[in-house]
């Protein structure tokens, strides 16, 4: 599969697609977005390069990571990696749906500010909920990740 | 006679969840007190027992709210009824788990055992306190399930997991005809009461009259009244469904005198008794009386057959529990009086008997009646207790079954004198049966006289533990006998007395209730039931000589298999069985296509049929009203799905759905929907990347399929999409007035609440943000399955 237009193109087009990524997920309040999307498409990127590169390119070339197995299948080390994303995702999410109550209100109630005067913005929404978007973005990411390079090994 | 005090809601409360909260920590107990945790399961009965005393004299209910939306609370209603079954389960509990601190010593599971026999008891007085019907339920079904683990307690042998399996099958079955029962009560009962009322069951107590009007112009009174008698018949081992009751003698036998005495077959008489003022008719005296005189008459002969003497006791119960429901059945005062006062009789005398068995088991070593004899020598004290318990059972005066038996009697008489004819049948079925439950009571009697039969061991006299709980039973039973002795002397026991008046006055309607008085005493003149006393007396008397051959003559007669109940039972399980193991094979077998066509099909089946038997109709074609560009898009998907189904090949297979994919995508954008747009084509184009991923490790070509087998898929395939077609026209063609965009679509609620302009998103993450939190823990599940999936197979567990 890795033919040089395919390792040129993906080496191009990995970085829009993050990028992209971000974008939809910080927009998504306002406009087409939003974690799940933002999460799937993130994925995409990572599958793009595990089919183009192969299983061990991404820990071993990109990231400098060298890990001791646990288990044949989780060879790949970066799966404990996902492994977090995804717990850590969920706790954001939880932690953002806690957070109100100590303020007095509902679980998961949201609430948004408005930023005024930033330079290049000029005014902001920012809404409470990007927080637990931010989690499901981050679950999203790290289960499909996880699934992705356990059975891709296989 | 009515108190009027009101319970006290947190001694009420406390009766019920104590056990439970107990049973809880009887893991942590045991650790700390081994063998001694039966005195601490029997110091929280104890504790029961009195906080249901302390009730003693209350009446009225304590409401706690649960369902709210549906008018489900947890409703407890203290009445004399509700107190005799409570002051059962709770004191006949004390008895019992300290004898089972002698009896379980060497026996395995005891934490099991003991937190097992705690939630029973919890269970049971939820079920005689609830007044709520979907509470009652919830009780009555616990119950099932505590006596499932009682009566499997020894899981290892085959004989026990029947057992268990029996009954479980026979009284949850029948609480579900009940619950369809409670159900249809429920939806009369809505017609006239408030949402609040109409699970209650004081409510129904309160206007009992005219529910059943209301029940009867619905026309539901007969069904209604079939569905509770059958949960009642199935838990109190009413015939047909007395069979799982011998069985449940696998259980230790503090279990069977508990459970099989004392309380869990008492949940189907005090059933009849709770609905008593509500149902009791005609219908009523007919079906109840016909139920409970035949399970007597029956229950007694097979009684007699007997081999085993937990068997005979067993079979007894199921005897005893038929007089009771007779009891209630008849329409006439001295019914109520029957069933009430048996209630307690029974209780008293069987569970002592049951724990006369148990010492006997444990200290001869043998249960076969023919094994045993002349245990007096060895056991005096035991002898005793037996005797006294044996003879009420007998109903033989002055001893405590005689009177409640002399009650059935007098009703049975009073109704036959009544309405003549076929009605005669009654008490002569009661003579006839009371002639055999004489007989069996007797010869369990004579277990302990006569000759030692050779083979016998020289038999321990119990620990204490072990005869206490029973010597206080029979001593009960004997106070209650010589009640009667005194009564006729003019000095009655009014405790007794006003207590038993209690719990009648609660099985009558409400209008009735009002001052009855309660009295029993030895029959001072010849009276037609004192008559029928002596008749069942005497040719018991005469009978009993040829005690060993009727016993041979019924069971040469049980070995004909249609004429025993176990035999329907046994080919309605395995024959199930059987089916079971052909059908598995064709809908599981491993088979990814299989498990899809199966469930196509049953999907298609039932959604298409569900349909048709509603009548439903497909709304009339106007037009199609799509833009050119929107038909274009789906021309080009439905082109794309006909290439999926043929493609020759798996990349070309994987490309041709993308189109159908994209094409959908594509729709969603001109449908002015851009979320689910880029949903659609992020996860269209993860798809594809993970097929390529797979892809060559998959072989190039399909294999061929054989015609009869694409003809097949074909024809569900069309199935499907015909179904889904129809669900789609059938489910948009109404729309409703205020639809939910609305509401969204206001930027009050969007922009300003939530502060965002993405509907779709909004609603993710905020309105239906516990919706989304539930959907990602789903989707990290799945990935730990994965991994652990995985992972098992590497350790080479592969099943």
């Amino acid at each position: 599969m890795s033919t040089v237009i395919a390792r040129t193109v993906t080496r191009t087009v990995v970085p829009i697609i993050l990028v992209t990524a971000v974008a939809l997920l910080l927009q998504g309040h306002n406009l087409p977005g939003g974690g799940f999307i933002a999460g799937v498409l993130t994925t995409t990127a990572f599958a793009l390069i595990y089919i183009i590169y192969g299983l061990d390119y991404l820990e071993e070339e990109l990231l400098h990571q060298f890990r001791e197995p646990l288990l044949e299948s989780m060879r790949h080390g970066i799966v404990e990696n996902y492994q977090i994303a995804f717990g850590v995702g969920l706790a954001l999410a939880a932690v953002a749906g806690l957070v109100p109550i100590l303020f007095g209100h509902n679980f998961l109630y949201q609430t948004y500010w408005v930023l005024h005067h930033l330079p290049i913005y000029g005014e902001l929404h920012v809404a409470s909920a990007l927080a637990f978007d931010l989690g499901v973005y981050c679950v999203v990411v790290g289960a499909l990740l996880t699934i992705l390079a356990v059975v891709g090994s296989e | 006679m009515q108190p009027t005090t009101d319970p006290t809601a947190a001694a009420v409360l406390a009766v019920v969840f104590v056990p439970f909260a107990a049973a809880a920590l009887v893991p942590l107990v045991y650790r700390v007190l081994g063998e001694r945790t039966a005195y601490y399961a029997a110091a929280v009965a104890l504790a029961c027992f009195s906080l249901v005393a302390s009730q003693y004299g209350t009446h009225g209910q304590v409401v706690v709210p649960w369902i709210d939306s549906l008018g489900v609370s947890l409703r407890f209603y203290v009445d004399g009824l509700s107190l005799l079954v409570g002051f059962l389960a709770s004191g006949v509990g004390v008895l019992i788990l300290t004898y089972s601190g002698g009896y379980m010593h060497d026996e395995p599971g005891k934490p099991k055992y003991y937190a097992a026999l705690l939630a029973f008891m919890g269970s049971m007085l939820g079920v005689a306190f609830a007044a709520d019907l979907i509470a009652l339920f919830v009780f009555w079904e616990l119950t099932s399930l505590s006596s499932f683990v009682l009566i499997g307690h020894y899981q290892r042998t085959d004989d026990s997991r029947y057992a268990a399996r029996k009954s479980m099958l026979i009284t949850v079955s029948g609480g579900l005809f009940m619950l369809v029962g409670f159900l249809l009560l429920h939806e009369v009962v809505a017609e006239m009461a408030t949402d609040a009322n109409a699970f209650s069951i004081v409510y129904m107590l309160e206007h009992a009259e005219a529910v059943q009007e209301e029940l009867r112009a619905a026309g539901l009174f007969v069904p209604v009244l079939g569905l509770l008698v059958v949960g009642a018949a199935t838990k109190s081992a009413q015939v047909p469904a007395h069979i799982w009751l011998p069985n449940a003698m696998e259980a230790p036998t503090p279990v069977s005198a508990f459970l099989h005495s004392a309380t869990m077959v008492k949940a189907g008489v005090y059933l009849l008794g709770r609905f008593r003022p509500v149902l009791v008719s005609h219908e009523w005296e007919l079906l109840l009386v016909a139920l409970g005189l035949t399970t007597m008459t029956v229950a007694a002969v097979l009684a007699v057959a007997a081999t085993d003497i937990k068997e005979l006791l067993a079979y007894s119960t199921a005897s005893h529990l038929g007089l009771i429901v007779a009891g209630f059945g008849f329409v006439s005062e001295l019914g109520g009086e029957t069933g009430a006062f048996h209630i307690l009789n029974h209780a008293m005398f069987k569970a002592a008997l049951f724990l006369v068995a148990g010492i006997i088991a444990h200290e001869a070593g043998t249960r076969r009646i023919q094994g045993l004899g002349g245990l007096k020598e060895d056991l005096p004290i035991t002898a005793a207790i037996a005797a006294v318990a044996s003879l009420g059972m007998a109903g033989v005066p002055p001893f405590n079954g005689f009177y409640s038996k002399e009650f059935l009697f007098e009703a049975a008489y009073h109704a036959a004198a009544h309405s003549g004819g076929l009605a005669w049948l009654f008490p002569v079925v009661a003579v006839f049966g009371s002639v055999f439950t004489f007989l069996y009571s007797i010869r369990f009697l004579m277990l302990f006289f006569g000759e030692k039969p050779t083979g016998l061991h020289t038999v321990h006299t119990p620990p204490k533990t072990m005869l206490v709980p029973p010597l206080i039973l029979a001593t009960a039973a004997g106070i209650i006998g010589l009640g009667g002795v005194t009564a006729t002397f003019g000095v009655p026991i009014t405790p007794l007395n006003h207590f038993v008046g209690e719990v009648f006055a609660s099985v009558l309607p409400p209008a009735e209730a009002e001052g009855v008085h309660f009295g029993y005493h030895l029959p001072k003149h010849v009276s037609p039931a004192a008559v029928m006393s002596a008749v069942t007396i005497g040719v018991g008397a005469a009978a009993y000589p040829f005690y060993g051959r009727l016993h041979d003559g019924i069971n040469r007669l049980l070995d004909v298999d249609p004429l025993r109940a176990n035999w329907y039972y046994d080919g309605a399980v395995f024959g199930a069985n059987g089916l079971s193991d052909r059908v598995t094979p064709l809908v599981q077998n491993g088979l990814l296509r299989t498990y899809a066509t199966w469930t196509f099909a049953t999907v298609s089946a039932l959604a298409l049929s569900g349909y048709v038997a509603a009548g439903i109709s497909i709304p009339a074609f106007e037009g199609l009203g799509l833009s050119p560009a929107l038909l274009l898009v789906l021309l080009v998907a439905v082109v794309g799905a006909v290439a999926v189904s043929i493609a020759p090949s798996h990349v070309s297979g994987v490309l041709t759905l993308s189109i159908l994919g994209f094409m959908v995508a594509v729709f969603y954008v001109l449908a002015d929907a851009p979320d689910l747009a880029l949903t659609q084509l992020v996860v269209e184009t993860l798809s594809l990347v993970i097929f390529l991923l797979v892809l060559d490790k998959l072989p190039a070509f399909y294999g061929t399929a054989s015609r009869s087998r694409m003809i097949r898929d074909g024809m569900l395939s069309v199935a499907v999409g015909a179904t889904v077609f129809v669900t789609v026209l059938v489910t948009t063609d109404t729309s409703p007035a205020n639809p939910i965009t609305d509401f969204f679509t206001n930027p009050a609620v969007t922009v300003e609440k939530a502060g965002g302009h993405n509907i779709v998103n909004v609603i993710l993450v905020d309105f239906r943000a516990f919706d989304t939190m539930g959907e990602i823990s789903v989707v990290a599940m799945a990935a730990l399955s994965v991994l652990t999936l995985i992972a098992m197979r590497e350790r080479g567990e592969t099943q």
